[in-house]
């Protein structure tokens, strides 16, 4: 991948930023691609369409985005190092280009009726621009933001989650236009399939325009600039802070790595498997105990999976900005300890309360998008700023394993509870537990995780680094 | 530089305004009842 050779518009000299560039122009430059990708988690709106229009089920539907997550997290770790050595812009620019070709594919796939386009187009070529656009700003941002790692990241893994915000209630309004019989107020509209077709055009050139803006707006910074006032030697004086670096190919080889991939992983389980389950989980949990009528309305349901969104969304911007103040350990320390206590009263005496309820799993959805945005800023504490994009891609086959792992345990334990519609709360108590135990494991990780050994840094002349 | 960044924080910053405007507004459904 590295032999390839780039348009000089796009090389990494053409992005070094002159003096006076003002940094603060960089998180919106990544903003603009990580609110476009975020639309990966707002496919509902058209998921009852594709069905209709493809005559199949749900299951194969879902596995156009399916095949996209997957894709993130390989794409992510196989660019990674590419990603790294070309800089942002050329990241940014093969990104938008992915992405918006998968929305293109996709909707001929549509217009023609050929579910394998749409499994090719959104699935497998949005997918590499899923996971390439993902980690494209992440290592730009540390570089940019050495005094405040956890909130330069924590704002661009923040649009992720806003971008899904943007995307739900836009995709409806288009689709809308684009099909007059569909409702988007109304639960059982379904909008036709040529609907979506356009709706998918419109996006891929939405979203194409959007991120050639981030591509064009980011710069690097130059070698020996630091922000004023900042000195490194303070930084280093916390225990898992290095300024040494560490390459991708030597972080895979140490515990640490597989330590954080393990918190990573079972921070993202537990967040998962509330979130896939949220809307039933509240009416099932305030139902009567013979397993009849709910006391809260699909409507309200809705409601509470919009709360959730939200304090995911937050949680990823104050949580990785409080990481900056407080370390990363101990924030991770909140996030899987707390989780545990939090997922606990959950199980116990959720149902006494639908507040109660709301609080407590917004709290943990909090702590879900505070460690995925905290993440890169850890790896940096540790590994340094070298390759930090490429081991961040190479993480986030946590989250691939984490998207498949959460909801099994969920709907394996409520499958084996009884059907759907009749459950309460006491069905989901196994399910909760068990996230106890996987909070548990990934605490312990945390604890074990120590600084980097100096036989696996990279030399401190330059020259002698081994680039890719 | 300032417009620049205006231009820039405006075409992100609206965008998500109208995302969590929306987000909000179905959120309050859960308190509708």
């Amino acid at each position: 991948m590295t032999g390839i050779s780039t348009p000089g518009f796009l090389a990494r000299e053409r992005t070094i930023a002159a003096p006076g560039f003002n940094r603060w122009l960089i998180p919106p430059a990544a903003l603009c691609v990580h609110l476009c990708i975020g639309q990966a988690y707002a496919t509902s709106v058209y998921k009852v369409s594709l069905t209709d229009r493809f005559d199949t089920g749900a299951t194969q539907v879902g596995f156009i985005f399916s095949i996209a997550i997957v894709m993130l997290g390989l794409s992510a770790a196989v660019a990674g190092k590419w990603v790294d050595h070309g800089g942002p812009r050329r990241a940014m620019f093969t990104a938008a280009c992915f992405w918006a070709a998968g929305f293109l594919v996709g909707a001929l796939g549509i217009s023609t009726g050929q579910l394998w386009l749409v499994y090719l187009g959104y699935g497998f070529i949005g997918g590499i621009g899923l996971g390439i656009g993902y980690i494209s700003p992440v290592s730009t941002l540390i570089k940019w933001f050495p005094d405040r790692p956890g909130l330069a990241t924590g704002l661009a893994i923040m649009g992720f989650g806003g971008g899904a915000l943007i995307a739900s209630p836009l995709s409806a309004e288009l689709l809308a236009r684009f099909d007059s019989g569909f409702d988007p107020t109304n639960v059982e509209s379904v909008a036709s399939g040529s609907a979506v077709a356009s709706l998918f055009v419109t996006l891929g050139i939405i979203y194409f325009a959007f991120m050639m803006f981030g591509a064009f707006t980011v710069r690097v910074p130059a070698d020996d600039w630091l922000p004023a006032g900042f000195d490194p030697e303070k930084v280093k004086q916390r225990a898992l802070i290095t300024t040494a670096d560490v390459s991708a190919n030597n972080a895979v080889k140490t515990r640490q790595f597989w330590l954080l991939w393990v918190v990573l992983f079972c921070n993202v389980t537990a967040g998962i498997g509330l979130l896939e389950q949220a809307a039933p989980a509240i009416q099932d949990f305030f139902r009567d105990t013979e397993g009849g009528t709910t006391a809260v309305a699909a409507a309200a349901a809705g409601g509470f999976v919009g709360v959730l969104s939200l304090f995911n969304m937050a949680g990823r911007f104050v949580w990785s900005s409080t990481s900056d103040v407080i370390g990363r350990k101990p924030i991770y320390v909140i996030y899987l300890g707390g989780g545990m206590i939090l997922y606990f009263l959950v199980a116990t005496v959720g149902d006494t309360s639908t507040a109660l309820f709301v609080l407590l799993t917004a709290i943990i959805l909090s702590f879900y998008g505070g460690g995925f945005a905290t993440v890169p800023a850890y790896l940096r504490d540790l590994f340094g700023t070298y390759e930090v994009g490429a081991i961040h891609g190479r993480l986030l086959t946590a989250w691939s394993a984490a998207g498949v792992v959460g909801p099994y345990i969920v709907n394996g334990f409520l499958d084996a509870q009884g059907e759907p519609g009749t459950l309460t709360s006491a069905a989901y108590q196994p399910a909760f537990f068990t996230m106890v135990g996987v909070l548990a494991v990934g605490f312990l990780a945390n604890l074990a995780i120590r600084p980097v050994a100096e036989r696996f840094h990279e030399p401190s002349d330059p020259t002698e680094k081994v680039t890719a | 530089m300032t417009a620049r960044l205006v231009l820039a924080w405006a075409l992100v910053g609206i965008p998500l305004a109208y995302g969590l405007y929306k987000a909000i507004e179905t959120a309050a459904n859960l308190f509708a009842s």
